[in-house]
């Protein structure tokens, strides 16, 4: 049988600079990692992200670039709290829309500056599910301290930080090997 | 290893301080702050980036300090081996192509690095660019410009002079960098290797521009440094280990033990069994 064949991009906000409502002094007493990691104002919801991707592949690659990935472009889940979405894509022109976001500065309409970075490809919605579930974890365990706190030994800090950043290298290398899995 | 060999300097330490943070969030390893100089080089000149940083730095990351030299008349920059002394790496940023000729042909630095927000006059040349990637010296792309801005205009030239330049360089020896004005302008390596491969690069070559290709650059230039001539370094050269380093080994030794002594315990409780089993 054949179907139609898409691409799962997940996709995280960063946030490098500083909110205005939190540029007081007692802000700096934030740990960065959180600040970068910050929620996603609510405003910012799914149909939002899906004129705003729209509106980014129109800006570089224009009508082409939007027939190409507008057919089969959803977002399948997105969650303000920890600025992560799921954005599906048709599997020929997923680049296009990885490099329109890669291009977008500011969060739709509302002016927030904003890096958006795409943590993986995935093939199905399930590993899309996984990974999604594994950072979240993976965080949580670094903003408790798990790898920056003073007093663990360099050497398991050190290992914990290479561990996290080869999870991290296998962005698209792994997603072609779950292609033929059904969904 | 991901590598991003240009990073502004500013003086502002907070927001170096937050661009570097940055940095490690998005996974590179190594980072070169630049410093911009231009026209003549004083014969005092000093790097203003300090050897160890005012603030603390993530533990990962490994901070290079890298020079850019503007290249406006081909005959004031006599004194480039002199900045070997105070940076880690040495690139040039050519405005004319005279001076991008004498770049690739004859200049000794690391790194070839083109403004791509400028509109060059005549196209680029393999044979010119063709002879600083036969040297080793390697050509700069970088996206930042490109990227963080709204300027239409700009994003046009950065993606046009980008695809030329791989085009004419026919993928080889290129080195992906960020450039990045403001913290805004950075993203993440794989982000970096899906643009490389929308401009026409491929994905496995775009991932030699961020971890190969700028190894080769920085272990080049640290030979260039430390090296008698390039050629001969010394490793090591027999010196008994400092003390510190043997109360460090001191410590790694006592975590041995200890798990030999967990080891131990296994072997211990397995000869008691055994022994057991022979009393039996």
């Amino acid at each position: 049988m054949v179907r139609v064949k898409y691409r799962y991009l997940i996709v995280n906000y960063l946030y490098p600079e500083p909110s205005s409502d939190q540029k007081h002094p007692s802000h700096d007493a934030v740990p960065q990692l959180i600040q970068f990691h910050r929620p996603t104002p609510d405003k910012f919801d799914s149909r939002a992200l899906y004129q705003a991707i729209r509106q980014a592949v129109t800006e570089l690659f224009g009508d082409y670039g939007m027939g190409m990935v507008g057919q089969g472009l959803k977002i399948n889940y997105h969650s303000t709290a920890t600025s992560t979405s799921i954005v599906r894509c048709p599997q020929a022109h997923y680049q296009m829309a990885w490099a329109a976001l890669t291009n977008m500065t500011e969060l739709g309409k509302l002016g927030i500056p904003v890096v958006i970075r795409v943590v993986r490809v995935s093939a199905t919605i399930r590993h899309a599910e996984e990974e999604i579930i594994r950072r979240a974890k993976d965080i949580i365990l670094r903003a408790q301290g798990g790898e920056d706190t003073v007093g663990v030994s360099d050497i398991v800090r050190a290992a914990a930080a290479s561990k996290r950043r080869e999870d991290e290298e296998m962005v698209v290398e792994e997603s072609d090997a779950s292609d033929d899995e059904s969904e | 290893m991901y590598y991003d060999l240009n990073v502004p300097w500013t003086d502002n330490q907070r927001e170096m301080q937050r661009a570097i943070a940055f940095l490690d969030e998005l996974g590179y390893d190594v980072v070169a702050l630049t410093h911009t100089l231009s026209g003549k080089i004083p014969s005092d000149h000093t790097s203003p980036i300090p050897a160890t940083l005012p603030f603390t730095v993530p533990s990962r990351l490994r901070i290079l300090r890298r020079c850019t030299l503007l290249l406006t008349d081909s005959t004031t920059n006599n004194k480039l081996p002199d900045l070997r002394s105070s940076y880690d790496i040495v690139a040039a940023r050519p405005t004319s192509e005279r001076t991008l000729q004498q770049a690739c042909q004859t200049l000794d630095v690391d790194i070839i690095s083109l403004d791509l927000t400028q509109k060059f006059e005549t196209h680029f040349k393999f044979p010119t660019l063709g002879s600083a990637i036969a040297r080793g010296v390697k050509i700069e792309l970088c996206y930042g410009q490109g990227v963080g801005t709204q300027d239409a205009n700009r994003k046009r030239l950065v993606i046009g002079n980008a695809t030329q330049l791989i085009r004419v360089s026919r993928g080889r020896g290129l080195v992906f960098s960020s450039d990045a004005r403001s913290v805004l302008a950075l993203r993440a390596p794989a982000d970096v290797i899906n643009l490389a491969s929308v401009w026409g690069l491929g994905r496995e070559r775009g991932k030699d521009g961020l971890s190969k290709e700028p190894r080769s650059v920085v272990e080049f230039a640290r030979l260039k440094k430390e090296s008698y001539r390039g050629v001969v370094d010394v490793v090591y050269g027999g010196e008994k280990p400092a003390v510190v380093e043997r109360q460090q080994k001191g410590q790694k030794g006592q975590s041995q033990q200890q798990q030999n002594k967990r080891k131990g315990d296994n072997l211990e409780k397995g000869s008691k069994k055994s022994k057991v089993q022979s009393a039996k």
